[in-house]
């Protein structure tokens, strides 16, 4: 097979997909535009009126805003592994979903970014961060991870956003050269002249695969980095030397789930059915299953080092967290991340949009929860009794600006899908030729 | 979106099959055509390979841009740390394993900006060196080959007889 027969009708169901609206997505749109108003709103009382408005007290200084940008940065990271990752492993897969993934990365980037500055308290002085000669030949401390954090997001946003942009000029040519009018010069805009020449492509895939080469271990590194947050610190229950890998697999579990997440719903919105199949679904949450799997592990492995060794204050806070005053929310983690999931070895239920997405929510709650359980329970739980009495309870403005940050990112996800080609229209028309799913 | 390039007279061949296409490219080449030319809507390395083209020279600059932000990682790091020598946590000075982070951060950074100048430069040198006259079809189903130069009689009878479905001269 190897006509471009099927090419035309792929690039005209991604072009029916940009434009107006329809009416559930216009809503949609609204409501996320709201979340993220009120989350604004609550911010501005925050800022007006100092952390007081917030939970945080000794001894839990870090609560919702590091669990939010914890849990944002590991979703970011599924975008990378399937472009990147999957890329160069060849897995065939990834063609209909990996541009959903590096959306989702590079907006999932933007909403945790946001969290370090809210956290900080005083937002305006977030330029701090960034290393710049000043007057008082005053440098950022580089041995502190809260800079390697700086620098990690920073170049994992930026590279991200190029590898996204780079993927889309191809198709932006394509939806350049069949409309007419502002679409035309709007879609060119991205398109940067791109004719589709022999020598474009010769210098385009080297530069893809390159691009990939980069990304690669930057999915490893940067949760690493957001690891070494906790683990390098002497706190018990975040200092430990298996927080890099556990972080990295969690971020990759989270990520994929809500990847599953936005492509169930996305898929019948856009009618896109037949571009994102049941095959695509099925490969991809066997990524969420292997992940699951490994953080199950990862979760065993912390309680099999705390308890195998003398009593230590490490045993005493993973205690607490399973049976103290926040089990209840240990416990929904455990269910979500490592019990609920076990349900895709059955190949029925991944068969099953509607099962795979009410799957992956309840992984991603439980990845959210996971996040809130290590930071959380670890502070309230330190080395001196005193502080064991402080129980934290996220306030309003907290809970408001968690649900702004979800109509942030869904916000401009929801734009995006709109504005421009979802799926990658050049290399499922490759696919196709290639017959890429029969041949799997 | 017509290119302001004008191409070189030659003749174009429209193909609506890759193998077909692929095909064609080897047969001009195999007849002496050395200037062959193609466009297509997607990445196919089926007429890549045919063309015989050498690979993509971007390498050394990228490369030369990760090594670079390497170098600029550490000199960051150990510059800024010199230029305020303060004790924090115990640890040197310049205490070489924190700073390998920035560095190994700050070189995939320098090394995408370089890769993607660098492919912004080569693709577009490429297009105007050797153009292929515009047709919206290479960008949605149609695969375009191109020859440019003598023996263009020649070249017309091998992309018809190699299937194409439409071929005509550019002037």
């Amino acid at each position: 097979m190897s006509s471009l027969a099927s090419s035309r009708e792929i690039q005209e169901k991604v072009l029916a997909t940009q434009g107006r609206p329809g009416a559930v997505h216009a809503l949609l749109i609204v409501a996320a535009a709201a979340a993220a108003a009120f989350g604004a709103w609550c911010w501005s009382l925050q800022i007006r009126y100092g952390l007081q408005v917030s939970g945080l007290n000794r001894p839990v200084g870090w609560a919702i805003y590091i669990t939010n940008f914890v849990f944002w940065v590991g979703v970011a990271h599924s975008g990378t592994l399937i472009s990147a990752v999957l890329f160069l492993l060849r897995a065939k897969f990834r063609t209909a979903v990996y541009r959903v993934a590096e959306v989702m990365t590079v907006f999932g980037v933007m909403t945790a970014g946001l969290f370090p500055i809210i956290h900080l308290g005083r937002p305006w002085f977030a330029y701090w961060l960034f290393p710049y000669p000043n007057e008082r030949h005053l440098w950022v401390n580089f041995r502190s991870p809260l800079m390697w954090d700086v620098f990690a997001v920073s170049t994992y946003f930026i590279v991200s956003a190029i590898f996204l942009t780079v993927g889309i000029v191809p198709d932006a040519a394509a939806l350049r050269d069949a409309t007419k009018g502002w679409r035309q010069r709007f879609y060119g805009l991205f398109a940067f002249g791109w004719q589709g020449t022999d020598e474009e492509w010769r210098h385009y895939a080297r530069a893809y695969l390159y691009f990939a080469a980069f990304a690669t271990p930057l999915v490893f590194s940067v949760h690493s980095v957001v690891s070494w947050d906790f683990a390098v610190s002497i706190l018990p229950g975040w200092h430990s030397t298996i927080f890099p890998p556990y972080f990295v697999a969690g971020a990759i579990f989270s990520g994929v789930a809500l990847v599953v997440t936005l492509l169930v719903p996305l898929r019948r919105i856009l009618h896109l059915e037949s571009l994102i199949t049941p095959w695509h679904l099925d490969m991809t949450s066997r990524v969420v299953l292997l992940t699951s799997l490994v953080v199950t592990y990862s979760y065993i492995l912390e309680y099999v080092l705390a308890f195998r060794g003398p009593p230590s204050v490490e045993r005493s806070t993973l205690a607490y967290r399973a049976t103290g005053p926040f089990a209840p929310l240990f416990w929904t983690m455990v269910a979500c991340n490592c019990v609920i999931p076990l349900l895709l070895f059955l190949k029925k239920v991944r068969a099953r949009p509607a099962a795979l997405l009410v799957i992956c929510v309840l992984v991603n709650v439980g990845m959210w929860l996971e996040r809130f359980v290590i930071i959380v329970t670890s502070l309230s739980h330190d080395r001196i009794p005193f502080d064991w009495a402080g129980i934290y309870r996220p306030t309003f403005v907290e809970v408001g600006i968690t649900l702004g940050s979800l109509g942030w990112f869904f916000l401009w996800f929801l734009i995006f899908v709109r504005l421009l080609p979802v799926v990658s229209i050049s290399e499922m028309k490759e696919a196709s030729v290639h017959g890429v799913e029969d041949a799997a | 979106m017509e290119s302001k390039m004008r191409p070189e007279a030659g003749v174009l061949g429209v193909f609506s099959d890759l193998a077909r296409g692929a095909q064609a490219i080897r047969a001009l080449r195999a007849a002496g055509h050395s200037d062959v030319r193609m466009a297509s809507p997607a990445p196919f390395p089926e007429l890549v390979e045919a063309l015989g083209r050498p690979r993509s020279r971007l390498d050394s600059a990228t490369l030369s841009g990760a090594l670079l932000g390497v170098l600029a990682g550490f000199a960051l790091c150990i510059g800024t740390a010199i230029a305020w020598p303060l004790v924090t946590g115990g640890k040197a000075i310049v205490s070489v394993p924190p700073f390998v982070i920035i560095a190994f951060e700050v070189s995939v950074l320098v090394g995408a900006c370089v890769n993607l100048v660098a492919l912004a430069v080569t693709a577009g040198r490429g297009r105007r060196r050797r153009p292929v006259p515009f047709d919206p079809r290479f960008s949605a189903d149609r695969i375009g080959i191109f020859v440019v130069g003598d023996g263009l009689g020649d070249a017309e009878t091998i992309l018809r007889t190699n299937g194409a479905e439409e071929v005509r001269r550019v002037a």
